[in-house]
């Protein structure tokens, strides 16, 4: 019966990446790790015997707990690459902030110059630094 | 018609349409792509700096290009949006899209822009299916298979949108994309988009190496992201 849930778990999971991906709300590259997700979650219902003997043969007497201690290991190291993926795109935020500021102020710059004199700017405008 | 009316064609309709270029680290090869775009016609030439390390933003400013720099490197497809969103900003008619690295021909825009103008198709893709090793040819298939689209060469960069393909492929459901093939055109031909194949030659790539197909984890990245990619987005159907 676990297996049958397990296996149905897989199967649903899978279904709902696919529609995630279709309608652009997933991006492949996340989906492509929920697939092996699912997958899993597929052949341990689908073969659990398969499991069972693996359990065994690393000297686990009690197989649900293998899956579960497994599931646990691959749930925390994903959430560390979660974490360190977040912390790159909050630097990359920060510094997009600072430089919509920059440019923001350079650009009001030039407009004052462009009001006060405009046959000024055009001069110096040729030789403003690159972006 | 024949090739000197189409170039002829090709100058009248140059001052509506924006080349963009995607580059990164292509100092060496980006003046003389623009030089001979510039050749064809009157085009706005537009390089989107992916983020480069070398002097690839001087050189194309001083080949006469308008330069898009990127403060962060988004890949082939997000410098190529960053593109069509400012073909769609600034109102151009068509843009056509080549790479940065000499392997497109300039030669070739009559042929590419003729379908188009004639309004026989709204994009049109230079193909080179003869370029190439077994495996991409095997990929192609798969691909083709997989996801149902109906065109020969699905991973040519060297291509032309008119203004409701920009105005889709601008959006923001085209921006998690992260390579031009598969993900674009399912989604161009789910909105009902004509692409047409234009057989053209390519020369191999002068310098460096591909950003797509650097090593064999990246070829094994890029097959499953495909391949997941094509099953999902088989018969869409878009408003």
């Amino acid at each position: 019966m676990v297996a049958l849930i397990t296996g149905i778990i897989g199967i649903i999971t899978a279904i709902t990446i696919v529609i995630l991906i279709r309608k652009d709300h997933l991006h492949v590259r996340y989906g492509l790790w929920w697939m092996v997700v699912a997958a899993m979650f597929a052949l341990l219902g689908l073969f659990p015997a398969l499991f069972d003997s693996f359990a065994k043969h690393l000297g686990v007497s009690y197989p649900p707990i293998l899956a579960f201690t497994f599931g646990a290991v691959v749930l925390v190291i994903k959430i560390l690459i979660m974490d360190i993926e977040r912390s790159r795109k909050e630097v990359e935020q920060l510094r997009l902030t600072q430089r919509l500021a920059l440019l923001e102020s350079d650009l009001r710059d030039i407009q004052s110059q462009t009001t006060r004199n405009p046959s000024e700017t055009a001069e110096s405008q040729s030789d403003s630094p690159k972006g | 018609m024949n090739k000197s009316s189409i170039t002829q064609c090709l100058r009248d309709v140059a001052p509506s349409c924006v080349v963009i270029i995607p580059a990164h680290n292509e100092e060496e090869d980006i003046a003389l792509v623009i030089a001979e775009i510039k050749q064809y016609g009157d085009f706005k030439i537009v390089v989107i700096d992916d983020a480069s390390t070398d002097n690839t933003i001087d050189v194309a400013r001083i080949a006469g290009a308008t330069v898009l720099p990127l403060a962060l490197q988004l890949g082939a497809w997000g410098a190529t949006q960053a593109g069509l969103r400012y073909a769609l900003r600034k109102d151009f008619t068509y843009a056509i899209s080549m790479d940065a690295d000499g392997q497109h021909l300039a030669e070739s825009l009559p042929e590419l822009l003729d379908p188009i103008i004639k309004n026989e198709a709204d994009v049109t893709i230079g193909a080179c299916t003869r370029r190439g090793s077994w495996l991409r040819k095997v990929a192609w298939t798969l691909m083709k298979r997989i996801s149902g689209l109906r065109l020969e060469d699905l991973t040519s960069g060297y291509r032309v949108y008119d203004r409701q393909a920009i105005r889709r492929l601008a959006s923001w459901r085209a921006t998690l994309l992260e390579y031009q093939d598969v993900g674009v055109l399912a989604m161009l031909q789910a909105s009902g988009v004509r692409i047409v194949d234009v057989e053209v030659n390519m020369l191999p790539r002068r310098h460096g190496i591909s950003r797509v197909f650097y090593s064999w984890t990246s070829v094994a990245y890029y097959m499953a992201y495909t391949l997941l990619l094509s099953f999902t987005k088989r018969g869409m159907r878009h408003e």
